[in-house]
């Protein structure tokens, strides 16, 4: 784990980067979120494991099962999707509220890049009625050009091993 | 249901609603259903070593399911003899003794007890352990690699009970070259566990409106012309809709493997095995091989084949679900084409799926309108092309060659259901075999225009025979 420690401006830059990407998230507006914040080389994952013993001595598996494997244009082809206007779930829309918290950012052997990790709440509201909170955590790697964050890579990771809500079809 | 009241006509294609919302039916639906049928347990490839061992659920009940040390794979209910607790709490794992976490009680792999904890200072006079083994599944048998468990000991055979669907399975089983990818995704859906398996089973016609966004990002293939469900191409039926015995069924649609998937890979592969399958199991199959199959193995296992997709579909009451999800691959595929295939049925029909969130939010609008008590009474429809169903000269099973949108194998899908419901025990399931398509088939079910019967009239007019009986 990294563990150099950055200068409060860029603390603050990544606290602020975080915030507007929650703002974009909860106005579902993905495909700015992608243009503006999103590095071509991304790798946005969010692999699951089964509940074993502790002393369960097996490997991983070799094909872990992965609700997001994406990269830059499996992203983009899931937000066009959205785009076509013929997503009956979205129509009349969900509302989405997404909370950023416990950020905290650490240096890395590439001057440009930083490892950061952080707690994200997700209230979805769908239909009249329902609402699901899904909670996690990212291990995110962020890359630093002309004064500008992306994201380089992104792990998601869920408490639920049995996803609560109907689907995950929204971005952490 | 043994009673007079009527809930399914398969022939005229209508269910009553109530099937889908009522408590007693649910109940009566774990007993007659799923303490009876075949149900999907897990696949070899996921327990190879003896001691190798998942958890999962038949219906409601909790079992485990151990690789033993002969090679054989037992089940058994996942609960101690003592006091009831859970005795294996990991999904997966391997094991020489599981070890009850209450009290200590130790049961082998192959579930009989073999400790007691304090047996000698505590129980004052020894144990007998003997009837006190962890209660077996009656019985597990494996379909080409596919581990199904049955709790009736009166139950036919897998093979029987899989029946003509075992000859269609054949075409991408067969020698066990069909395996697996877990750990299965798990999420949960508010819907009645027969919505998404007559879904899969038949139901071809959501595909293009259902769909339509996915459909229109996804590449132009003979599912992309469906985008909007505005028309198909009708020079030459596209696929066809089979109906097997039990309850099983499936659409396929002809020279559509790997259609949902992006690139070539997939199919360049299936291409590359395709001759060989056909000159070994015949050209039907050869063309089944190069298919789309969206299919349910009665009653809550489904699969896409070419899009692979494995499903089970976890009752929990009438209106819940849990979904789990494997990727089914070939084990001769390359490590790098198993890795992609399970990218991309994962990225369809995973939890965060391009087409599977769409799936939800229709099979969740089907149940949330059954809270309303005049809502819930009256019937559904399960009528599409109903005259159309029709034997065939080198194809088993119950075929409908309009289109493979159809609801053919979803009558058949409620016919068995209904047959299973109202059932006093296997023998009886038994007796119809021979003539289980008779009064489906038989020419008085048609107009002269090949249409069934108006529909309305036709549970009254089941209602009088009961009636009069
Ligand atoms: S309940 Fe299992 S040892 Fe007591
Ligand atoms: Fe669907």
């Amino acid at each position: 784990m990294a563990s150099a420690s950055v200068s409060p401006d860029l603390h603050q830059q990544v606290l602020q980067f975080y915030y507007r990407e929650a703002r974009l998230f909860s106005g579902k507006q993905y495909r700015q979120w992608l243009e503006a914040m999103v590095d071509r080389e991304i790798h946005y994952w969010l692999p699951i494991a089964d509940l074993r013993y502790r002393a369960d001595r097996r490997p991983p598996p070799e094909f872990v099962p992965s609700i997001y494997d994406d990269n830059y244009d499996d992203l983009e082809e899931r937000i066009r999707r959205l785009e076509t206007g013929l997503v009956w779930m979205e129509d009349p829309p969900s509302r989405i509220r997404h909370l950023t918290t416990n950020v905290e950012v650490y240096g890395t052997d590439v001057a440009s890049e930083f490892d950061s990790f952080s707690n994200f709440l997700v209230c979805r509201n769908t239909e009249d009625t329902d609402e699901t909170l899904t909670i996690g955590a990212r291990e995110d790697r962020l890359r630093l050009r002309d004064g500008n964050l992306t994201l380089l890579r992104r792990k998601v990771i869920l408490g639920q091993r049995v996803i609560k809500d109907t689907n995950l079809y929204f971005l952490m | 249901m043994g009673n007079s009241e009527i809930l399914v006509d398969a022939t005229a294609g209508v269910q009553k609603r109530k099937i889908f919302s009522a408590e007693e039916i649910y109940q009566l639906e774990l007993e007659k259903v799923f303490g009876r049928c075949w149900l999907f347990l897990t696949h070899e490839s996921e327990i190879p070593k003896s001691g190798d061992f998942v958890t999962t659920f038949m219906g409601e009940d909790r079992v485990l399911v151990v690789r033993q040390a002969d090679r054989s794979v037992k089940a058994f209910l996942n609960s101690c003899r003592h006091r009831g607790n859970q005795v294996c709490r990991a999904e997966s794992g391997n094991l020489r003794s599981f070890i009850c976490s209450y009290h200590g009680w130790t049961y082998g792999i192959d579930g009989s007890l073999i400790n007691v904890p304090l047996e000698k200072e505590c129980y004052g006079s020894p144990v007998d352990k003997t009837n006190l083994g962890l209660a077996p599944v009656a019985k597990v048998e494996n379909f080409n690699g596919f581990v199904f468990g049955c709790l009736d000991p009166e139950a036919p055979s897998l093979r029987e009970y899989l029946g003509e669907m075992a000859w269609y399975m054949e075409t991408f089983t067969s020698g066990g070259r069909a395996e697996l990818l877990g750990p299965p995704l798990k999420s949960v859906l508010h819907t009645n566990w027969k919505l998404p398996a007559e879904n899969f089973a038949c139901d071809g016609y959501h595909v293009g409106w259902t769909h339509a966004a996915a459909l229109k990002v996804a590449p132009a293939g003979p599912l992309g012309q469906l985008a909007g469900n505005t028309g198909i191409n009708t020079t030459e039926a596209p696929g066809i809709q089979i109906a097997t015995r039990h309850g099983h069924g499936f659409g396929c649609i002809w020279n559509a493997a790997s259609s949902i998937h992006r690139g070539t890979a997939l199919n360049d592969y299936l291409l590359s095995k395709q001759p060989e399958v056909a000159k070994r199991l015949g050209e039907w199959r050869g063309k089944l091989f190069m298919a789309h199959w969206d299919a349910t193995i009665f009653p809550n296992c489904s699969f896409l084949y070419a899009t692979n997709t494995f499903k089970v579909w976890q009752p929990k009451g009438p209106g819940e679900i849990e979904v789990w999800t494997w990727s089914m691959v070939d084990k001769e595929m390359s490590s790098e084409l198993k890795r992609n295939v399970q990218k991309e049925a994962i990225r369809t029909f995973g939890t965060a799926g391009t087409f599977e969130s769409d799936d939800a939010v229709n099979f969740h609008g089907c149940m949330r309108t059954n809270r309303g008590p005049q809502t819930r009474k009256g019937q559904l429809t399960n009528s599409m092309a109903v005259g159309f169903d029709k034997t065939h000269p080198e194809l088993p099973g119950v075929i409908s060659e309009l289109s493979f949108i159809g609801e053919t194998a979803g009558r058949n899908f409620y016919r068995f259901w209904d047959e299973v419901m109202d059932a006093a025990n296997w023998d009886e399931i038994r007796a119809a075999n021979s003539h289980w398509t008779e009064d489906w088939l038989a020419p008085e079910t048609r107009d002269t225009n090949g249409n069934g019967r108006n529909q309305s009239d036709h549970f009254e007019h089941r209602q009088t025979q009961v009636a009069g009986k």
